[in-house]
């Protein structure tokens, strides 16, 4: 029997730190030799995090990991939010890592699918972002975590600006278990704007020889939007936001969701929303909320994240946006997770593929992406206990029956039927449930989100409620109701639909009083980046690639 | 190059004193342009002739117009679409643009 744990991980720690001896001085470390102190620190077989996800990235730590070999780096257990960098994907073509457990993949998801079919890629699981922070405080603690920030004080303490994202969850976690805490900051300052993590958690800090890398994720340019993305966001005012009176709510990426942003001064205005809907948001700042949030539409804002160029917006608009005591945007996104499972009337997202029963997934044969935020606001909160409008509205389509959950969360799949290339969303089975990528993650296919959660799927053909379908029969016949001329749109029979429509379970979009002869890009409060900069007053400065004048 | 004539069956345009032709949409890329003319000759056709730049969608296109005619009186009209690539979502969308212009007064 081996003997019962007292403080060996303490031990190994200070071990570790001594290691590092004369490669720092205090807590910092030169950039020349950050290769060198991550062989000191690393131990084979140790839970490794790298902060990363899908704006913010410890890109030099990553760089400099990527340059070891596996003479100094060995069986590692990489846990990560997102694998976004050529860095990531070479510690695995280098046969350093034993094990990852991650939440997504986007921009080397093709990356993922060949390192998979090449057998160097060993899943734990892909998890939502919620569940792998939970996870840091469980089973997949760090024992080293390499994270970003933008600026350190001469003590340790570290500023975050608008972007703190993963670190907070990725730091206390790390910081309580006698894991090393190692940062890349952009600047060492004598006095920091704020502190957003104590000195007291962190050990290690480097200032990069480059500021680290920011995404700008959530910058739609109103001038991308199409007329049929302006069909898609009426129907959706009008059948679900102005229907439920949805008071709070998420909104991701995406021109669909961001049609509805523009429309909401105009159209929404003119049905006489203003005040009634979208008072709350848990969301990165969205610069196509502009026009919205200048005209009084909005009374409150919780980001996961910042987003490139809305500082001094968001700074200005301290009524709405949480800020710090400097006055700057404040993210945090476990806790806007938290926010956008718990506390929203509303989830609406786009995806890539829709099947007959409802389930979505964004993984593709080719392109093994993942998840991110989406599965931890497209679900029913089932520990959710207070009720709002749109809530009990949304149960009692759902659940007529005594005794049953009072209310449901809204959670609305928003697509058109088909992608760009003529590629159809809907399909009678995901990509996700290809054997050979259920096998690689132990059974599990990686749904996105799940038909059961799902309550509405919105395309231009209009509305599925599939919350009030009463057999899985109805929920598919809706389903191919809104699927237009896909192969499985093809398959609906008039009957069927005829009976959903007469129920209101199907609504086309003359249903809703939507005609698309009333389709306009003048509907849309601002019409290209350089409108929404104008209705910010100049306060919005949009990142270089969005600039064309 | 997919170029072909269908007539469908319709109801009669409910509209005896609207606009005498209405358009929708402009022949482009990932776009395509609606025609719908009044044809009083047969008052209870859908006559259709479609023009595609990319092939082999036939099906989608019978379907989408079949669709078109059983869903709205639209007898009495002729069809004519120039398509350059649109995605199959924009011709019912187009469709029913032109065909609310055509509702319209002239």
């Amino acid at each position: 029997m081996p003997p019962a744990p007292k403080d060996t991980r303490r031990r190994n720690k200070a071990e570790r730190m001594r290691r590092v001896g004369a490669l720092a001085k205090g807590k910092f470390v030169s950039a020349k030799s950050a290769p060198e102190v991550l062989k000191r620190i690393i131990e084979p077989g140790d839970i490794l995090c790298l902060e990363g996800d899908n704006q913010k990235q410890a890109d030099f730590l990553a760089n400099q990991l990527a340059t070891l070999t596996k003479k100094d780096l060995r069986d590692i257990h990489l846990v990560m939010s997102c694998l976004t960098l050529p860095a990531h994907i070479e510690l695995f073509k280098k046969g350093l890592i034993r094990q990852v457990d991650f939440c997504y993949a986007g921009p080397q998801g093709q990356a993922v699918a060949q390192l998979l079919a090449e057998g160097k890629f060993p899943i734990g699981a892909i998890h939502t972002y919620n569940e792998i922070y939970a996870r840091y405080y469980v089973d997949l603690t760090p024992r080293v975590a390499l994270i970003a920030a933008v600026q350190a004080d001469r003590k340790g303490n570290l500023f975050l600006a608008a972007n703190a994202e993963d670190t907070p969850a990725i730091v206390e976690p790390t910081a309580v278990s006698d894991g090393i805490v190692f940062a890349q900051v952009n600047e060492i300052v004598d006095t920091l704007p704020r502190i957003d993590i104590p000195a007291d958690q962190v050990d290690l800090i480097v200032e990069a020889p480059y500021p680290m890398h920011l995404t700008a994720l959530f910058t739609r340019d109103p001038a991308a939007i199409t007329d049929v993305q302006i069909l898609m966001a009426m129907i959706a005012l009008r059948g679900i936001y102005q229907k439920y009176e949805v008071q709070s709510l998420n909104h991701g990426v995406g021109f669909n969701t961001a049609a509805i942003e523009l429309l909401l001064p105009t159209y929404g205005e003119q049905l006489g929303l203003k005040g009634k809907i979208c008072q709350y948001w848990v969301a990165n700042p969205l610069p196509t909320m502009i026009p919205a949030i200048e005209s009084g539409w909005v009374k409150g804002w919780f980001g996961f994240g910042g987003e490139v160029g809305m500082e001094r917006y968001t700074a200005a608009r301290s009524d709405i946006f949480s800020t710090g005591r400097d006055g700057s945007f404040h993210s945090n996104r476990a806790m806007g997770q938290l926010a956008g499972h718990y506390g929203v009337d509303m989830f609406i997202g786009a995806t890539l593929q829709i099947d007959v029963n409802g389930n979505s997934s964004t993984v593709s044969k080719k392109r093994i992406t993942g998840f991110g935020g989406a599965p931890n606001m497209g679900c029913q909160p089932m520990g959710r206990r207070h009720p709002t409008k749109a809530w009990l509205k949304a149960g009692a389509e759902s659940n007529p029956g005594p005794g049953s959950i009072p209310g449901r969360k809204l959670v609305v799949q928003l697509a058109e039927t088909f992608q760009s290339g003529r590629v159809p969303t809907f399909v009678e089975e995901l990509d996700a449930q290809d054997p050979a990528i259920k096998k690689a993650l132990h059974g599990v296919a990686p749904v996105m989100i799940y038909g059961d959660d799902v309550t509405h799927v919105v395309t231009e053909e209009g509305i599925a409620n599939l919350a009030a379908c009463r057999t899985n029969e109805e929920r598919r016949a809706a389903i191919r109701g809104v699927a237009g001329y896909t192969p499985v749109g093809l398959k609906r029979k008039k009957s069927e639909t005829n009976d959903l429509r007469s129920r209101g379970i199907l609504q086309l979009p003359e249903d809703l009083g939507v005609s698309p002869s009333d389709v306009s890009r003048s509907l849309l409060a601002a019409q290209d980046i350089k409108g929404l900069v104008r209705w910010s007053g100049g306060l919005y400065d949009p990142p270089a690639q969005f600039v064309d004048w | 190059m997919e170029k072909f004539d269908k007539a469908f069956s319709s109801k009669p345009l409910a509209w005896p004193r609207g606009k005498q032709w209405a358009l929708a949409g402009v022949v482009g890329s990932g776009n395509l342009e609606v025609l719908f003319e009044r044809n009083a000759k047969a008052p209870e056709k859908m006559d259709c002739h479609v023009e595609s730049s990319i092939p082999g969608y036939k099906d989608s296109w019978l379907a989408a117009l079949g669709d078109f005619a059983a869903n709205y009186p639209v007898g009495g009209t002729k069809v004519t679409i120039h398509d350059q690539g649109a995605d199959p979502i924009v011709v019912t969308f187009r469709l029913r643009q032109a065909y609310d212009h055509l509702k319209k007064a002239p």
